[in-house]
């Protein structure tokens, strides 16, 4: 009797027990090169992923409860701020570079136009802490999330039991972000040779272009090669931007950009890092005649690259191939209402 | 395999464990940190630097890590990786209790900062955690050593003080290692915890070998050659003042 006991009380307690958090299982593309975000140190499971997604779309990460992540990263512009040449923050505060479009980050070994953040886990630690972005402080807002029963409820069935700490904070938002992947194009069917996929003559047209003039920095198949280049546009008087300089104090940096990636890029103007050009034709156009000469000039572009009037418009046409429906529709990304 | 022999194995295996365990005892690191010889008190005293300005300090926090012990025969004991961050308004983080191997020691090392590869391995805990306003968001890395406060000296905004020492790259790089010889010899045992009481003297950071006056520099917060020098001036802080069993 007292085994039998025994028995039902060990089969209630075991049923009580929350199940631990089940691992994700994240396509990846074959013909990509490895991540460069190991992980193994943060394995992706299914609650930690939703966790971070909530975290992305939830307003009270920013100091007054009114700008999320996803506030300047919109989907349908590729996680990019649509029509927006600067980044926008609380208070009406205005940064002094443009949002980047969001995918592929576990590729990416460092972030921002500068190259100053070196890690993707850290990453949200600049805009959330920023004055003109979303300019909370992170003590407070680890203290708020703890304060905030159904957050403690996520972080344990993502981490297990515990205080919620910055760390897991970002390793939240970092396993939301390595599932912002973006490799379903019709550039992509057709590399993959996928039944159906090929280029229209003009696009195929458009392709050669790119691969003779701007593939060297927009390596495929991430459509930047990760480097930071003065691309020689015209020095922006009013944001006195050093670029890559602000962090090695290298002058041989001044003026240096990321590469950005060409992916989606047709849905994520304006571009450049200040954003100051609101259609593709305006970047056909710098790089074909707009080139400022300054001492630290990326030599592939010193001297112009010749576009004439029917290659920019087939490399509209195979830009366009770049797009990829399926990211920027993905329902697992989309924005979550989040009722406070 | 006889039983007799398994057991005997498992035995073997208890003591090894046994043996491992025994080995281990605390050494404890005592920091007190002053300005010129004078207790450091936060906010209300004022002091003078080497260029006769006067100075009033708000905060002082620095990082020690990668602990190393050197033994009476000159072989190294590399301490397993613990961060501690001294921190000058938390009474408590000036008291590190280290875990050694019980032994008897001549020397010590440990860097002041945090080594490159915690600078660029992502979100991190403890001591680390950016909570502590020790990383920089903009350009990724720890500030190695803080002091904030006010000079009528400075020409910075409110008279301030900026000092954020931090860089772990190239030439520029200001994490120091800094070793330490003890007066007498520092035995880890089961009944023996030695309490070494380290002085941290402020004003070395701003006189040799470069000094600095407020009234041209107020704020540092970058890395790059001028939070070089003052680490090349910090690497001279640390003085052994006391040595007591507890």
């Amino acid at each position: 009797m007292g085994c039998l006991f025994l028995l039902i009380w060990s089969c209630r307690k075991t049923a009580s027990v929350r199940p631990g958090p089940q691992p994700y299982t994240l396509e990846l593309p074959a013909d990509f090169p490895a991540p460069v975000y190991d992980m193994s140190q943060n394995p992706l499971t299914v609650q930690g992923v939703a966790l971070g997604r909530r975290l992305f779309y939830d307003p009270r990460l920013s100091r007054d409860s009114t700008i999320s992540c996803g506030f300047c990263h919109q989907q349908f512009a590729a996680f990019a701020h649509f029509d927006h040449p600067l980044s926008h923050g609380i208070d009406n505060n205005t940064g002094f570079r443009s949002v980047p479009g969001l995918f592929n980050l576990i590729w990416q070994k460092d972030f921002m136009w500068d190259g100053g953040v070196n890690h993707l886990e850290v990453q949200p630690l600049t805009p959330i802490t920023d004055p003109n972005e979303m300019g909370e402080d992170l003590g407070r807002l680890i203290s708020r999330l703890n304060a905030d029963q159904q957050y403690r409820a996520m972080f344990n069935d993502a981490f297990g039991e515990g205080e919620i700490n910055s760390q897991r904070l970002f390793r939240a938002l970092a396993q939301f972000m390595a599932t912002m992947n973006s490799f379903h194009s019709k550039y992509d069917s057709v590399m993959r040779k996928l039944p159906g996929a090929q280029f229209t003559p003009e696009e195929a047209n458009g392709y050669r272009v790119f691969q003779e003039k701007c593939a060297a920095c927009h390596k495929e198949p991430l459509f930047t090669d990760g480097s930071y280049r003065n691309n020689g546009l015209p020095y922006n008087p009013y944001l006195h931007d050093a670029g890559r300089m602000r962090i090695t104090n290298s002058t041989g940096d001044y003026l240096k950009f990321k590469v950005p990636s060409l992916r989606n890029i047709l849905k994520s103007p304006p571009y450049m890092h200040d954003g100051r050009f609101y259609d593709i034709f305006n970047v056909f156009d710098h790089y074909a005649e707009g080139i400022e000469q300054t001492p630290t000039i990326d030599p592939l572009v010193r001297n112009g690259i010749p576009l004439s009037v029917s290659e920019k418009r087939e490399l509209y046409f195979f830009l366009n191939t770049l797009t990829d429906h399926t990211f920027i529709n993905s329902k697992a990304l989309s924005e979550i209402l989040i009722d406070n | 395999m006889k039983p007799k022999a398994l057991l005997y194995i498992f035995f073997m295996l208890l003591m090894a464990c046994k043996k491992e365990k025994q080995e281990q005892g605390t050494l404890q690191l005592t920091f007190t940190n002053v300005v010129n010889g004078a207790a450091l008190t936060l906010n209300t005293a004022s002091y003078t630097n080497a260029a006769g300005e006067a100075f009033t300090v708000s905060a002082f926090r620095y990082y020690i890590s990668n602990i190393t012990l050197v033994r009476m025969d000159n072989s190294e004991v590399k301490l397993a990786d613990t961060y501690f961050l001294v921190d000058e308004s938390k009474p408590a983080s000036r008291t590190l209790q280290v875990m050694a191997p019980r032994g008897e020691y001549r020397a010590f090392s440990f860097l002041l900062g945090v080594d490159s590869v915690r600078n660029v391995s992502g979100a991190q805990t403890g001591a680390l955690d950016p909570v502590n306003g020790m990383f920089w968001s903009w350009n990724s890395g720890y500030i190695m050593a803080k002091m904030e406060g006010t000079s009528p000296a400075s020409a910075a905004a409110g008279q301030a003080l900026t000092f954020h020492i931090g860089g772990f790259r190239g030439e520029y790089n200001a994490v120091r290692r800094i070793s330490l010889v003890s007066p007498i010899s520092l035995t880890v045992a089961a009944d023996r915890k030695p309490d070494v009481t380290i002085k941290a003297d402020l004003y070395t950071w701003f006189s040799l070998p470069n000094q600095v006056q407020f009234a041209q520099t107020a704020t540092i917060h970058v890395p790059g050659e001028d939070a070089w020098k003052i680490s090349e001036n910090y690497s001279n802080m640390f003085r052994i003042t006391s040595v007591t069993d507890l």
